[in-house]
C-alpha cells in the first residue's frame, strides 16, 4: 500500500521557503511527505459563465496535479489572482501568481476561442505548476486508450488528462490494440486486425490518414516510435518466433535485436534518450523486464524487481521505469530505476488488477488500467501518494492507456 | 551442431520412440529423405525446434480471408495447451497429424493456425504467447512434411475466448490453437 501523505500543515513548506534559495524563485517540494504548497486562489475572478468554466477547470487541474493544497484567502504560501472572461468572442484568462509580499512567480494572459475553454485552463494550470514547483504539468496531455462496449470489437479513443473530451478515433469493428503516441503527440502507432491479421499501423492525427507500417507473415505488434520519431520498435514473428526488431521508418529497413528462439518478447518501450529499449521476455520462464541497446547486442535483465512476473514497461521522462508486477496473485503497478533500484509499488492492494501503466509527462503520475470484477477502467495513479483517481464516467471496458508527451 | 551430436540426437529419438511405442511404421508421404511424413504413428518432435523456421516470403498470401474454405470451418479439433506452455503435448498431436494428412492430400490448400491464451496476464504478452502456440503447431506441421509457406499463423492472445467466464475449467478451453483453411 502506498503511503498516503495528506498535507502536513503549511509549516514544513514554509520552512522550505525560508531555507536555501529555491532555483528561479520556485517553491521546493522535493520528496513525498514534505507536504504541498498552500495555494490561495481567492484572487481569481470570473465575470461570466465562460470565465467561470475556465476557472473551474483550472482549479480541478491544480488539485489533480498533486502539488497543491487549496486554501482560503490570505492563507496561501502562493497567491494567485486574475480574471477570466469572454471578450468579443474571445476567451481570456489573466493570471498573476506570487509569494505574498515577496516574489512574483508568474504573470501571463491566455487566450482562446470559447470552444478552447478547457484547453486554455489546462495550459494555464501547467504553466502555474512549472512556475511554482519547477516541474512539468500534465493537464494538457491527452490519453489514447482502447475501449470495448459490448461485442468483441475494440476501438481507439482519445481523452484529455482530466477524463473530459472523450473522442472515438476508430470505427473498424475489429481489434485495435496497444496504441502509442509518437514523440510529438501528432501521430499514433497501434496494432489492428483491419486486414484480419495483427498488423502495425500509423495514424496521422492532423489528416486522419492511416498507413500500414508492418504486415509480415505471423505477428506484427508492439509498435512504438523512438524519441526522435525515426525508428519503430516492434515485435515480429516472421523469422519463426516472436522477437524484438527496430524498423527505420524512412527505409523500412529492419534490425533484429533479440535471438531467443525458446522465448517470446513483448511490449517494447524506448529510453528517453532513444539509446535503449526496455521489453518483456519470458526467457527466464516467466515474463520479466530486459533492456537492450537500440542496435542490439547483449540484453540485461532489470534486477531486483518485485513479483513473480513483470510486464507492460513504460520508460518515463525522468528515466524511471513503471511496470505491472504480479504480487501475491494480483497485478500491481510499481516503478524502479533502469538499474532496478528504488522500487516503489504505487497502486493499492485493493483486490483489483492494475496493468498497462503509462507515464504522464509530469513524470509523477501514471495512467493505467484497473480491472475489478469483469470491468476494466482507466485510473490515474500518483507516485507521490495522492489517492488513485478512477475515470468511472467512461462506459465499457477501457485498457492500454498511453499519455501524450 | 556438430555431426557427432546430430547422430546422438537421431539415435536417442529412435530409441525413445521405439521404447515408447514398441513399433515404428515406415516413413512415407512428402517427407522423403528420412523426413517423417504425416500418417506416421509417431513422429520425433522437439519443442525446442520452434522458432527456427520463419517464412521465406516477406508477405502473407493475398486476401486470405476471402479465400477461406467455409465448409471446413470447425471440422478439425482445436489443439489445447497447458498453462503458460506452448509445446504441443503428445495427447494433442494426433489432431495436428490429422491436419497434416489433409494438407498432404490437398496440395492446393493452405492453413491458418490461430493461437489463443486464457485471460490471465498481460494482453500484450498473451498476444506473443498465442503466436508462439500457433508457431508450435506450424512447427509440428512442417516436421510432418508440410511446407511452411502453406501455414500462416495468427495470434488473438486473450481477445477471443472460446468459453466465457473464469476458472481453470474455462481457461483450459481457451488455451488453444484453431484451424481454418484457404485455397
Amino acid at each position: 500500500m502506498p503511503i498516503f501523505r495528506r498535507l502536513l500543515p503549511a509549516l514544513l513548506a514554509v520552512a522550505a521557503l525560508a531555507g536555501s534559495a529555491p532555483v528561479r524563485g520556485q517553491i521546493t517540494v522535493t520528496k513525498p511527505g514534505e507536504g504541498k504548497v498552500a495555494l490561495d486562489l481567492s484572487g481569481l475572478r470570473a465575470t461570466d459563465a465562460a470565465g467561470q468554466e475556465v476557472l473551474a477547470v483550472l482549479r480541478a487541474d491544480l488539485e489533480r496535479s498533486g502539488w497543491f493544497q487549496l486554501v482560503g484567502s490570505g492563507q496561501g504560501q502562493v497567491a494567485v489572482s486574475g480574471a477570466a472572461q469572454s471578450r468579443g468572442g474571445q476567451l481570456q484568462l489573466h493570471l498573476e501568481a506570487g509569494v505574498p509580499g515577496a516574489r512574483r512567480l508568474l504573470g501571463q494572459t491566455y487566450r482562446g476561442t470559447p470552444a478552447q475553454a478547457r484547453a486554455v485552463a489546462h495550459q494555464a494550470a501547467d504553466e502555474l505548476v512549472k512556475a511554482v514547483v519547477g516541474r512539468p504539468g500534465m493537464a494538457s496531455a491527452r490519453v489514447v486508450f482502447v475501449n470495448r462496449r459490448g461485442g468483441t470489437a475494440k476501438e481507439l479513443f482519445v481523452m484529455d488528462a482530466d477524463g473530459h473530451g472523450v473522442v472515438q478515433l476508430t470505427r473498424d469493428n475489429t481489434l485495435s490494440l496497444s496504441p502509442k503516441w509518437g514523440p510529438r503527440g501528432d501521430r499514433l502507432v497501434y496494432t489492428s486486425y483491419l486486414q484480419r491479421f495483427p498488423d502495425v499501423y500509423l495514424i496521422e492525427l492532423s489528416t486522419g490518414q492511416r498507413s500500414r507500417l508492418s504486415a509480415f507473415p505471423g505477428l506484427n505488434t508492439g509498435g512504438v516510435l523512438s524519441p526522435d520519431g525515426r525508428d519503430l520498435a516492434l515485435i515480429l514473428s516472421k523469422d519463426g518466433n516472436p522477437e524484438l526488431y527496430v524498423m527505420q521508418l524512412a527505409t523500412r529497413r529492419l534490425t533484429r535485436l533479440t535471438h531467443t528462439r525458446t522465448a517470446v518478447e513483448a511490449s517494447p518501450d524506448w529510453s528517453p534518450d532513444g539509446r535503449e529499449i526496455v521489453y518483456v521476455s519470458d526467457a527466464p520462464g516467466a515474463p520479466r523486464l530486459y533492456i537492450i541497446g537500440r542496435d542490439g547486442g547483449r540484453a540485461r535483465r532489470v534486477p531486483g524487481l518485485p513479483g513473480n512476473e513483470q510486464v507492460n514497461p513504460s520508460w518515463g521522462p525522468d528515466g524511471r521505469i513503471a511496470f505491472s508486477a504480479r504480487i501475491d496473485g494480483r497485478y500491481r503497478i510499481a516503478v524502479a530505476s533502469a538499474q532496478g533500484g528504488g522500487v516503489e509499488v504505487v497502486s493499492p492492494a485493493d483486490g483489483a488488477d492494475y496493468e498497462d501503466p503509462s507515464w504522464m509527462p509530469n513524470a509523477r503520475h501514471l495512467i493505467a488500467a484497473r480491472a475489478a470484477g469483469r470491468r476494466s477502467q482507466l485510473v490515474l495513479l500518483d507516485t507521490m501518494g495522492d489517492p488513485p483517481l478512477v475515470f468511472s464516467a467512461i462506459p465499457g471496458d477501457s485498457t492500454s492507456p498511453h499519455a501524450s508527451p | 551442431m556438430s555431426g557427432t551430436k546430430w547422430w546422438v540426437w537421431v539415435l536417442a529419438s529412435v530409441l525413445v520412440i521405439s521404447s515408447a511405442t514398441g513399433c515404428k511404421r515406415t516413413v512415407r508421404g512428402p517427407g522423403a529423405a528420412g523426413r517423417p511424413g504425416p500418417g506416421d504413428a509417431v513422429t520425433p518432435w522437439d519443442p525446442d525446434q520452434i522458432g527456427l523456421e520463419g517464412w521465406d516470403s516477406p508477405e502473407r498470401p493475398f486476401d486470405l480471408e476471402g479465400r477461406i474454405i467455409q465448409e471446413l470451418q470447425g471440422q478439425f479439433d482445436s489443439v489445447y495447451f497447458g498453462f503458460d506452455r506452448y509445446a504441443v503435448d503428445a495427447s494433442e498431436r494426433p489432431k495436428v497429424e490429422r491436419v497434416a494428412i489433409f494438407l498432404r492430400d490437398h496440395a492446393d490448400v493452405g492453413v491458418i493456425v490461430d493461437g489463443h491464451t486464457d485471460e490471465r496476464g498481460s494482453a500484450e504478452y498473451n498476444l506473443a504467447l498465442g503466436e508462439r502456440r500457433a508457431l508450435a503447431v506450424r512447427q509440428y506441421l512442417t516436421t510432418l512434411g508440410i511446407d511452411g509457406s502453406r501455414i500462416q499463423t495468427r495470434s488473438f492472445g486473450e481477445e477471443r475466448p472460446a468459453a466465457p467466464g473464469t476458472g481453470e475449467s474455462v481457461w483450459s478451453l481457451n488455451r488453444r490453437a484453431e484451424f481454418s483453411f484457404y485455397r
